[in-house]
Protein backbone atom coordinates (compact mmCIF):
# COMPACT_ATOMS: atom_id res chain seq x y z
CA UNK A 1 0.00 0.00 0.00
CA UNK A 2 1.31 3.05 -0.52
CA UNK A 3 1.03 5.92 2.12
CA UNK A 4 1.35 9.88 1.82
CA UNK A 5 3.50 11.82 3.42
CA UNK A 6 1.49 11.58 6.79
CA UNK A 7 1.03 7.98 6.70
CA UNK A 8 -2.38 7.81 5.63
CA UNK A 9 -3.85 5.26 2.95
CA UNK A 10 -5.84 7.59 0.70
CA UNK A 11 -9.00 6.35 -0.53
CA UNK A 12 -10.24 7.95 -3.72
CA UNK A 13 -14.52 8.24 -4.72
CA UNK A 14 -15.60 8.94 -8.01
CA UNK A 15 -19.44 10.07 -7.90
CA UNK A 16 -21.23 9.75 -11.09
CA UNK A 17 -24.47 11.46 -10.15
CA UNK A 18 -26.25 13.98 -8.75
CA UNK A 19 -27.58 13.99 -4.92
CA UNK A 20 -31.27 14.42 -4.43
CA UNK A 21 -32.28 11.96 -6.72
CA UNK A 22 -31.01 8.65 -5.54
CA UNK A 23 -28.85 8.11 -2.16
CA UNK A 24 -25.48 7.89 -3.84
CA UNK A 25 -23.87 10.73 -3.03
CA UNK A 26 -25.17 10.60 0.47
CA UNK A 27 -23.69 7.12 0.87
CA UNK A 28 -20.65 8.88 0.07
CA UNK A 29 -20.61 11.02 2.21
CA UNK A 30 -21.23 8.93 4.57
CA UNK A 31 -18.24 6.60 3.93
CA UNK A 32 -16.01 9.58 4.11
CA UNK A 33 -16.45 10.32 7.05
CA UNK A 34 -16.59 6.99 8.22
CA UNK A 35 -13.19 6.58 6.87
CA UNK A 36 -11.60 9.60 7.89
CA UNK A 37 -12.13 8.83 11.14
CA UNK A 38 -10.50 5.52 10.46
CA UNK A 39 -7.24 7.42 9.50
CA UNK A 40 -7.86 7.50 5.70
CA UNK A 41 -6.74 10.23 3.24
CA UNK A 42 -10.06 11.03 1.15
CA UNK A 43 -10.40 12.48 -2.03
CA UNK A 44 -13.24 12.85 -4.50
CA UNK A 45 -13.83 13.11 -7.77
CA UNK A 46 -17.07 14.76 -9.24
CA UNK A 47 -17.62 13.29 -12.47
CA UNK A 48 -20.64 13.61 -15.12
CA UNK A 49 -23.89 14.65 -13.36
CA UNK A 50 -21.87 14.31 -9.99
CA UNK A 51 -20.68 17.88 -10.27
CA UNK A 52 -24.22 18.94 -9.11
CA UNK A 53 -22.91 17.77 -5.43
CA UNK A 54 -21.06 20.85 -5.78
CA UNK A 55 -23.59 23.42 -6.45
CA UNK A 56 -23.79 26.03 -3.31
CA UNK A 57 -27.23 26.71 -1.60
CA UNK A 58 -28.31 23.73 -1.45
CA UNK A 59 -30.84 23.50 1.04
CA UNK A 60 -33.28 20.22 0.78
CA UNK A 61 -35.96 19.82 3.46
CA UNK A 62 -35.66 16.09 4.24
CA UNK A 63 -32.36 14.96 2.96
CA UNK A 64 -28.81 14.60 3.94
CA UNK A 65 -27.49 18.17 2.71
CA UNK A 66 -24.93 17.12 0.32
CA UNK A 67 -22.75 20.42 -0.47
CA UNK A 68 -22.77 20.93 3.64
CA UNK A 69 -21.14 17.73 4.02
CA UNK A 70 -18.22 18.13 1.68
CA UNK A 71 -17.87 21.38 3.42
CA UNK A 72 -17.22 19.37 6.58
CA UNK A 73 -15.37 16.60 4.87
CA UNK A 74 -12.80 19.56 3.46
CA UNK A 75 -12.27 21.13 7.00
CA UNK A 76 -11.45 17.76 8.19
CA UNK A 77 -8.70 16.90 5.28
CA UNK A 78 -10.57 15.68 2.70
CA UNK A 79 -9.90 16.95 -1.11
CA UNK A 80 -12.71 17.41 -3.15
CA UNK A 81 -12.26 17.60 -7.36
CA UNK A 82 -14.81 18.10 -9.71
CA UNK A 83 -14.25 17.72 -13.81
CA UNK A 84 -13.84 20.68 -15.34
CA UNK A 85 -15.21 19.97 -18.82
CA UNK A 86 -18.20 18.52 -17.12
CA UNK A 87 -18.80 21.99 -15.04
CA UNK A 88 -18.74 23.78 -17.65
CA UNK A 89 -20.61 21.89 -19.55
CA UNK A 90 -23.37 22.27 -17.00
CA UNK A 91 -22.56 25.79 -16.43
CA UNK A 92 -20.75 26.18 -13.40
CA UNK A 93 -17.68 28.07 -15.29
CA UNK A 94 -17.98 31.33 -15.41
CA UNK A 95 -14.69 32.69 -17.36
CA UNK A 96 -11.21 31.41 -18.02
CA UNK A 97 -8.45 30.43 -15.42
CA UNK A 98 -8.03 33.32 -13.38
CA UNK A 99 -4.27 33.31 -12.44
CA UNK A 100 -4.03 35.51 -9.58
CA UNK A 101 -6.66 33.65 -7.63
CA UNK A 102 -5.26 30.53 -9.09
CA UNK A 103 -8.68 29.17 -10.32
CA UNK A 104 -11.93 28.89 -12.40
CA UNK A 105 -14.52 31.86 -11.48
CA UNK A 106 -17.82 29.93 -10.30
CA UNK A 107 -20.50 31.25 -8.39
CA UNK A 108 -21.93 28.89 -8.41
CA UNK A 109 -19.85 25.91 -7.13
CA UNK A 110 -18.69 25.61 -4.00
CA UNK A 111 -15.43 27.47 -3.48
CA UNK A 112 -13.79 23.98 -1.11
CA UNK A 113 -13.87 22.46 -4.90
CA UNK A 114 -10.80 21.82 -7.33
CA UNK A 115 -11.76 21.84 -10.59
CA UNK A 116 -8.97 19.82 -12.86
CA UNK A 117 -9.71 17.81 -16.33
CA UNK A 118 -9.42 14.13 -16.60
CA UNK A 119 -5.62 13.67 -16.30
CA UNK A 120 -6.10 15.19 -12.60
CA UNK A 121 -8.40 11.81 -11.75
CA UNK A 122 -6.21 9.89 -13.67
CA UNK A 123 -3.53 11.11 -11.01
CA UNK A 124 -6.11 10.78 -8.04
CA UNK A 125 -6.32 6.95 -9.39
CA UNK A 126 -2.22 6.62 -9.25
CA UNK A 127 -2.45 7.57 -5.81
CA UNK A 128 -5.47 5.34 -4.71
CA UNK A 129 -5.20 2.67 -2.25
CA UNK A 130 -8.79 2.17 -2.23
CA UNK A 131 -11.23 3.19 -5.25
CA UNK A 132 -15.21 3.10 -4.99
CA UNK A 133 -17.55 3.97 -7.20
CA UNK A 134 -21.03 5.96 -6.92
CA UNK A 135 -23.94 6.09 -9.04
CA UNK A 136 -23.22 4.52 -12.45
CA UNK A 137 -26.05 2.76 -12.35
CA UNK B 1 2.35 -0.34 -12.80
CA UNK B 2 -0.78 1.05 -11.61
CA UNK B 3 -3.96 -1.29 -13.17
CA UNK B 4 -7.98 0.03 -13.50
CA UNK B 5 -10.54 -2.01 -14.34
CA UNK B 6 -13.26 0.21 -16.26
CA UNK B 7 -16.38 -1.56 -16.25
CA UNK B 8 -19.27 -0.22 -18.65
CA UNK B 9 -22.69 -1.30 -18.29
CA UNK B 10 -24.23 1.37 -20.21
CA UNK B 11 -24.67 1.44 -23.90
CA UNK B 12 -23.84 4.17 -26.08
CA UNK B 13 -26.11 7.29 -27.21
CA UNK B 14 -28.95 7.98 -24.39
CA UNK B 15 -26.57 7.75 -21.49
CA UNK B 16 -23.23 9.60 -20.81
CA UNK B 17 -21.67 6.45 -18.79
CA UNK B 18 -20.30 4.55 -21.63
CA UNK B 19 -18.58 7.62 -23.13
CA UNK B 20 -16.89 8.99 -19.58
CA UNK B 21 -15.68 5.22 -18.99
CA UNK B 22 -13.74 5.31 -22.35
CA UNK B 23 -12.76 8.74 -21.60
CA UNK B 24 -11.09 7.97 -18.47
CA UNK B 25 -9.25 4.49 -20.19
CA UNK B 26 -8.08 7.21 -22.70
CA UNK B 27 -6.98 9.26 -20.53
CA UNK B 28 -5.05 6.58 -18.09
CA UNK B 29 -3.12 4.99 -21.28
CA UNK B 30 -0.23 7.91 -22.08
CA UNK B 31 -0.06 8.02 -18.46
CA UNK B 32 1.54 4.78 -17.78
CA UNK B 33 -1.46 3.22 -16.48
CA UNK B 34 -2.58 -0.41 -17.42
CA UNK B 35 -6.29 -0.71 -18.74
CA UNK B 36 -8.81 -2.87 -19.18
CA UNK B 37 -12.12 -2.28 -20.02
CA UNK B 38 -14.96 -4.89 -20.07
CA UNK B 39 -18.05 -4.22 -21.61
CA UNK B 40 -21.31 -6.29 -19.35
CA UNK B 41 -24.70 -6.00 -20.17
CA UNK B 42 -26.10 -3.78 -21.99
CA UNK B 43 -22.20 -2.21 -22.36
CA UNK B 44 -21.69 -4.77 -25.14
CA UNK B 45 -23.90 -2.44 -26.99
CA UNK B 46 -20.59 0.01 -26.67
CA UNK B 47 -18.61 -2.39 -28.78
CA UNK B 48 -20.49 -2.69 -31.69
CA UNK B 49 -19.12 -1.80 -34.94
CA UNK B 50 -20.58 0.39 -37.66
CA UNK B 51 -22.14 3.22 -34.76
CA UNK B 52 -23.20 6.22 -36.88
CA UNK B 53 -24.29 9.36 -35.99
CA UNK B 54 -25.86 10.55 -39.10
CA UNK B 55 -27.38 13.99 -38.08
CA UNK B 56 -25.10 14.90 -35.95
CA UNK B 57 -27.15 15.44 -33.07
CA UNK B 58 -24.64 14.05 -30.18
CA UNK B 59 -21.29 15.95 -31.66
CA UNK B 60 -19.35 13.40 -29.54
CA UNK B 61 -16.40 11.18 -30.88
CA UNK B 62 -18.09 7.85 -31.05
CA UNK B 63 -17.53 5.05 -29.01
CA UNK B 64 -16.42 3.04 -31.61
CA UNK B 65 -13.42 6.03 -31.98
CA UNK B 66 -12.35 5.48 -28.31
CA UNK B 67 -12.43 1.72 -28.43
CA UNK B 68 -10.41 1.70 -31.52
CA UNK B 69 -8.07 4.45 -29.90
CA UNK B 70 -7.49 2.29 -26.58
CA UNK B 71 -6.71 -1.10 -28.27
CA UNK B 72 -4.19 1.16 -30.74
CA UNK B 73 -2.42 2.57 -27.47
CA UNK B 74 -2.42 -0.83 -25.70
CA UNK B 75 -5.23 -1.32 -23.55
CA UNK B 76 -7.86 -4.58 -23.45
CA UNK B 77 -11.13 -4.32 -24.44
CA UNK B 78 -13.31 -7.83 -23.25
CA UNK B 79 -16.94 -8.24 -24.28
CA UNK B 80 -18.95 -10.55 -21.74
CA UNK B 81 -19.65 -13.63 -24.16
CA UNK B 82 -23.09 -14.19 -22.08
CA UNK B 83 -24.29 -10.97 -22.58
CA UNK B 84 -23.43 -10.79 -26.35
CA UNK B 85 -25.49 -14.09 -26.70
CA UNK B 86 -28.62 -12.37 -24.55
CA UNK B 87 -28.73 -9.99 -27.27
CA UNK B 88 -28.28 -11.54 -30.26
CA UNK B 89 -24.72 -9.58 -31.10
CA UNK B 90 -22.37 -12.09 -32.59
CA UNK B 91 -18.97 -11.66 -31.97
CA UNK B 92 -18.69 -10.53 -36.05
CA UNK B 93 -20.40 -7.45 -35.43
CA UNK B 94 -18.14 -6.03 -32.62
CA UNK B 95 -15.33 -4.04 -33.33
CA UNK B 96 -11.90 -5.52 -33.98
CA UNK B 97 -9.64 -6.47 -31.32
CA UNK B 98 -12.54 -6.61 -28.84
CA UNK B 99 -12.03 -9.97 -26.64
CA UNK B 100 -14.98 -12.47 -25.92
CA UNK B 101 -14.86 -14.21 -22.73
CA UNK B 102 -17.43 -16.07 -20.82
CA UNK B 103 -18.49 -14.65 -16.85
CA UNK B 104 -16.08 -16.70 -14.72
CA UNK B 105 -12.98 -15.36 -17.01
CA UNK B 106 -14.15 -12.01 -16.22
CA UNK B 107 -14.83 -12.36 -13.18
CA UNK B 108 -10.88 -13.74 -12.65
CA UNK B 109 -10.00 -10.17 -14.05
CA UNK B 110 -11.99 -8.41 -11.63
CA UNK B 111 -10.49 -10.24 -8.86
CA UNK B 112 -7.27 -10.83 -9.88
CA UNK B 113 -6.09 -7.49 -11.88
CA UNK B 114 -5.83 -4.74 -9.51
CA UNK B 115 -7.53 -2.85 -6.62
CA UNK B 116 -8.97 0.19 -9.18
CA UNK B 117 -12.63 -0.62 -10.80
CA UNK B 118 -14.34 2.12 -11.83
CA UNK B 119 -18.04 1.29 -13.20
CA UNK B 120 -19.66 3.19 -15.41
Amino acid sequence: MVEDAKGKKTLTMMLFSGPYTSQYADHMCRIAEKAIEKGYGVEIFLYGDGVHAQMTNQAPKNFFNVGQVLMRLTERGAVTKSCLICSIARGYIEGEFDESRGKYPSSKALDIVEFCTIYGFIDMIRKADKLLTFGSS
Amino acid sequence: MTKVIIQISHPPFGHENAYSGLFVALGSLPKGIDVVVILTGDGVYTGRKGQVDPLKNINLPSTEEQIGDILNMGGRVIADRQALSMRGIGTEELIEGIEVLGTHDIQDIILDYGDHVLAF
